[in-house]
């Protein structure tokens, strides 16, 4: 079941590479002393990873935007199918008169009464050949003849450029400005060489604030058309006549003669070349969009270790390149994954994609599930992003919703057994900074960019102030700390940012001399009330620790800071630290740890849901960062949590067996005993085990980005090769 | 120049006869504790006010503020010079060195001053760099000669 692809060859793989990438000299904002030049600010949510009908979705684009910024209440929203191609025309609503299928019922799934509500929006879910679910070719004007590039198959599948480039565009375009927050197109590649990556190219793209005359996603579509694995059209995008060559590119892999870009993808006789293509692409944003691009691969240990001859997952060295290349356009990863609600969770897991005819040959997805809904490379203390934070990278968390559907559920339904809308589990919290154009497009990928961002499920808090002050020695320390308490508290209460001299926020860096106290202060909201969640029986992985806590009002239970040291950019050509999968020295970090816990007994708790706290940390003498993350699940919970308050291994709690794999039916881990446990549970033996949905709403986690220091005469957080 | 403590008692005494008494049984019984408060708080804002230079980190202005004795959360006076030098050290190599967050210091009050003249400083500190922050804040001070020097908890546990 494990992957046949060997260290040996990732390592070969990327000798091969080193020759081709520059790494660049990347800057983290010092942003420390210069509070009053910063705008003031504010965290707006927002999802950039989901999916229609123009791709494996199940909603017209309208029904998916609504239920994102408006049922769900994000701040703003990319429509992100994959590349490739798709028959059906997402751009069609669901029809309001069409009834709802039996199957799709909006009331409840087996049980009455319970849940009680849905979430209904415009248009009845569509069945099939309704809606978005009829075919370009049966619905546009000209039919067949409408669809451009290559293409032989009945109905005709159109290319992903053409309908961003004619269809999608204008829907995102007309719903931003309805709706008057920002919503625009990006594209989740089918990356050469590996398996998804969150894109946008922004660039002629005028989603509100903007008006006036209508943009374009021209750039958008020419990117999806040069660099998506998906994408074998070679018409050069019709009339468009693109060609896919980057200025100044040192690749050797030619353009195909025809449809001007880099034909192929790693194989056998190619190996590696999907990898130096999706590179290829990274330059092309910088050329063509360096502020308003952004390139971050979604769910990246998913789909296994990184193949040389397949497109498989990341290992780190990729994602050195990626950044390498562009730290201002690959900035991070979506390590905390959608599909949180399906029957493994975020879709990882052991011998994933086995079939009954090889019931053996999957791929093992990296760690061989998510921890507490985020994948190892995040939620492992001392692992892969430990190790790129390490080097005083700039490379951020970021979480995804990957809607596409609610598994035998209606969208209009609140139970999931597959996905969670946008906004509905999962956000993206991001500064934005106030100006002629408060919340913007271009400011949101400012936002993602620097760093200055959480993300978090199930509303576990929704407010967070997260600071490292150098501490004022001539400051009575109570004083001191209350004053930067006092700041965060302040700031979170205004949903803002501490600004102070001396003092770094998430993305930044604080620069302090050697020997030099530095005082951390957070401030948190675990918002009261409830969250979107549709049950509210206790949650069953607190009761076995005899904690009963309704599943939709969760509490936050502590908060870890971690920190690691940094010691500077690791060289391409240095190999063994460079390349390596999870688990290697290269993609460790054994500085890393557990610097401070939190709880109720040593933070401050307000009414309104505040929790305020700080330590010192004293004479600082190497360059270090910190980040944080929170839960609802006290360490030593069974099966959720080990005695360090680890998140556990979530496909063992659930192991679903997919038939596919001819393996006998498992047992959950945890009884889901309540009388209100809901039918579509996980149930061997009569017994019904906490799966699908409720256990993502009893597994509740927030990460915080790093703040940096460096004391000076150590070594430069991202300021060197 | 920092006074001593030997120096204090019975000069201050007579110097100072004529002000009003407003403290505790010790020498400083005998002064106007809300003049010499007005007097240490101009002090810090002044000193505070330097600190964003080599040179400024490098005055005394800051550190004739501390008693000798000074001892807070395991903080003493020889620490404060040391941290302030290091910062002056790495402010002359590296101009995006991070420097301490400021605040100015109103509404000082002593009070409570016992028999060694020891006192509550209780005031209000605040930081407008950009937006506006304000706690209140109490410490231990001790007044030698009629002026007011930082005194702290004398505690030698770091608990903050």
């Amino acid at each position: 079941m494990s992957n046949p692809f060997a260290l040996r060859h990732t390592t070969a793989a990327v000798a091969t590479l080193v020759g081709l990438i520059s790494v660049a000299s990347v800057q983290i904002a010092s942003a420390a002393d210069k509070a009053n030049t910063k705008a003031a600010g504010t965290y707006v949510t927002g999802d950039f990873h989901n999916h229609s009908t123009c791709s494996d979705g199940s909603l017209s684009m309208q029904k998916l935007i609504d239920k994102s910024v408006k049922t769900f209440g994000l701040d703003w929203f990319v429509q992100a199918d994959h590349g490739g191609s798709s028959a059906r025309n997402c751009t069609l609503r669901e029809d309001p008169f069409e009834p709802v299928p039996t199957a799709l019922g909006l009331t409840n799934s087996a049980t009455g009464p319970y849940p009680p509500a849905t979430f209904p929006s415009a248009g009845q879910p569509a069945s099939t050949l309704k809606g978005p679910n009829q075919s370009w070719e049966s619905t546009l004007p000209g039919g067949r003849a409408d669809i451009k590039g290559d293409g032989t198959a009945t109905p005709k599948a159109m290319w992903r450029w053409q309908e961003i480039k004619e269809f999608q565009y204008k829907v995102t375009e007309d719903e931003s400005r309805a709706r008057q927050k920002p919503i625009w197109m990006g594209v989740e590649q089918n990356a050469p060489g590996h398996e998804h990556v969150s894109t946008t190219v922004l660039q002629g793209q005028k989603p509100w604030p903007q008006a006036g005359v209508m943009g374009n996603a021209t750039l958008q579509a020419q990117f999806e058309y040069c660099f998506d694995r998906s994408d074998t059209d070679t018409s050069r995008g019709a009339e468009n006549q693109w060609d896919c060559s980057v200025a100044g590119t040192t690749s050797t892999d030619a353009l195909d003669a025809t449809a001007r870009k880099i034909k192929g993808t790693n194989a056998a006789a190619t190996p590696d070349l999907g990898h130096r293509k999706t590179l290829e692409g990274i330059k092309w944003m910088k050329e063509k969009a360096p502020t308003t691009s952004y390139f971050v691969p979604a769910h990246l240990e998913r789909a296994g270790i990184y193949n040389p001859t397949g497109n498989n997952g990341f290992n780190i060295e990729h994602l050195r390149n990626f950044n390498n290349t562009a730290p201002d356009i690959a900035f991070g990863f979506e390590s905390m994954p959608g599909h949180q609600a399906s029957p493994q969770r975020g879709e990882y897991a052991p011998n994933r994609g086995a079939s009954l005819a090889n019931p053996t040959g999957g791929v093992d997805s990296v760690g061989l599930g998510t921890f507490g809904g985020t994948g190892i490379y995040a939620a492992k203390i001392g692992g892969v992003w430990d190790a790129l934070l390490g080097e005083g990278r700039k490379f951020w968390f970021f979480a995804s919703s990957d809607y596409h559907n609610r598994g035998s559920f209606g969208p209009d339904q609140r139970e999931s057994n597959q996905d969670f809308f946008p906004g509905e589990y999962q956000k993206d919290y991001v500064m934005v900074r106030k100006g002629t154009n408060n919340l913007s497009a271009e400011a949101i990928i400012d936002g993602l960019r620097t760093g200055n961002s959480f993300a978090g499920s199930g509303d576990l808090i929704d407010r967070l102030a997260f600071v490292a002050c150098a501490a004022n020695p001539a400051i009575p320390r109570p004083a001191f700390k209350a004053l930067v308490e006092k700041a965060a508290a302040n700031a979170a209460l205004k949903n803002a940012e501490v600004r102070i001299n001396g003092c770094a926020t998430m993305g930044e860096k604080l620069v302090v001399a050697p020997g030099a106290d530095v005082v951390v202060a957070i401030a948190v909201r675990d918002p009261q009330g409830k969250n979107f969640s549709p049950y509210s029986f206790p949650n069953p992985s607190l009761k076995q620790i005899n904690i009963t806590q309704p599943l939709d009002m969760p509490v936050l239970d502590h908060i870890d800071v971690i920190g690691g040291n940094v010691t500077g950019f690791v060289s391409p050509t240095d190999t063994a630290k460079y390349a390596g999968i999870e688990g290697t020295a290269a993609a460790s970090n054994p500085s890393a740890g557990v610097k401070k816990v939190f709880n109720s007994t040593n933070w401050t708790a307000t009414s309104d849901g505040l929790r305020v706290m700080s330590y010192r940390i004293p004479a600082v003498k190497v360059s270090q960062y910190l980040r944080m993350r929170g839960t609802n699940l006290p360490a030593a919970t069974p099966f959720e949590t080990d005695a360090s308050g680890n998140p556990l291994n979530d496909y063992d709690l659930s192991p679903f067996t997919d038939a596919a794999k001819a393996e006998a039916e498992k047992p959950g881990k945890v009884v889901c005993a309540d009388a209100a446990c809901p039918t579509h549970m996980r149930t061997v033996a009569g017994v019904k085990y906490s799966s699908f949905d409720v256990a993502a709403w009893a597994d509740l986690w927030f990460y915080s980005n790093p703040v940096y220091i460096e004391v000076t005469g150590s070594v430069k957080v991202a300021g060197a090769k | 120049m920092i006074f001593q403590r030997a120096f204090s008692s019975s000069f201050i005494l007579s110097a100072v006869l004529a002000l009003s008494a407003c403290g505790g049984n010790g020498t400083s019984g005998t002064v106007n504790l809300d003049v010499i408060a007005a007097d240490f708080s101009s002090k810090i804002s002044s000193a505070f006010a330097d600190l964003t230079s080599v040179a400024g980190l490098n005055a005394k202005a800051l550190t004739n503020l501390f008693d000798e004795k000074f001892l807070d959360g395991g903080s003493t006076k020889a620490e404060l010079v040391s941290t302030l030098t290091a910062t002056s050290t790495a402010l002359g190599t590296t101009p995006e060195l991070s420097l301490f967050p400021l605040a100015s210091i109103t509404n000082v009050k002593l009070t409570g001053c016992d028999t060694k003249d020891i006192c509550t400083l209780n005031g209000t500190l605040t930081n407008s760099d950009a937006d506006t922050t304000t706690v209140d804040f109490s410490t231990k001070v001790i007044v030698i000669g009629g002026i007011v020097y930082f005194y702290g908890d004398q505690s030698s546990t770091t608990s903050i």
